[in-house]
């Protein structure tokens, strides 16, 4: 991968994780909690990407 | 209508927008509820208010989006829990979330994720493993301290188990250690 593609795969391997903990993770208090749909779009988009960088980083087998 | 972002029982006043509100033992640090749409920009603004205040104190992030309508709502709904939350922030003071993950390309073995979880285990307070799509997706409670030997174990497990890609992120604040389990 070069640097640039590196750094955007960090990026949303870190985005992932980011939404993972802010919808999964925190105290629950009760209130009123808002939630935007495209942010549970954005997980999987993003997992979707990173597997995809994943597997294109790998060297091919001669 | 207000934000509540996290507990905490420091006394020191957050930076503005942000304000603390007394709830009991505890505080509650809230902000002007945010309009319009979220996008991964303002939930990395987000994220960079609450590692700025974990830096300076102990703290307890809430679920994302909470809101209420005023500070007296904001006390009134954190004081009942107000002794079981200041138990959570001793389990929490001096540590940080490392979160890992072990991926397998498709088609190939998972590889042995159980002692990737062991010695990492081994090296935190507490650990947290959650079901995913992946092999292993877990969060790690390690001492600030700690962090640099707990990185330095990623790599060499990174370079013992070829067939995963082990992709780790942090530190964050205890997202995943916030509610008693």
């Amino acid at each position: 991968m070069s640097k640039t593609s590196q750094a955007i795969a960090e990026r949303e391997v870190a985005l992932v994780d980011l939404v993972d903990r802010l919808l999964g993770g925190g105290v629950v208090i009760a209130g009123e909690i808002t939630l935007a749909v495209a942010d549970v779009d954005l997980v999987h988009v993003s997992l979707r990407a990173l597997v995809s960088s994943v597997e294109k980083a790998r060297p091919q087998e001669p | 209508m207000i934000e509540l972002l996290a507990i905490t029982d420091d006394p020191v006043a957050p930076p503005p927008p942000l304000r603390l509100v007394p709830a009991g033992p505890v505080a509650v640090v809230v902000g002007p509820a945010p309009e319009g749409e979220v996008d991964a920009e303002a939930l990395w603004d987000r994220e960079s208010l609450l590692e700025d205040l974990m830096d300076e104190r102990a703290l307890l992030p809430i679920r994302y989006g909470t809101r209420v309508e005023d500070d007296a709502a904001a006390a009134a709904a954190v004081v009942p829990r107000g002794a079981e939350l200041a138990a959570a922030l001793e389990r929490v003071r001096g540590a940080v979330e490392v979160s890992v993950r072990a991926i397998a390309p498709e088609g190939e073995e998972a590889g042995d994720v159980g002692a990737v979880h062991a010695r990492l285990s081994g090296l935190a307070r507490e650990h947290a493993r959650h079901d995913g799509p992946e092999p292993l997706r877990a969060a790690y409670l390690v001492d600030r301290a700690g962090v640099d030997v707990f990185v330095a174990a990623v790599r060499e497990l990174q370079q013992e188990h070829r067939g995963l890609s082990i992709l780790c992120t942090g530190p964050w604040p205890p997202y995943s250690f916030a509610e008693p389990r």
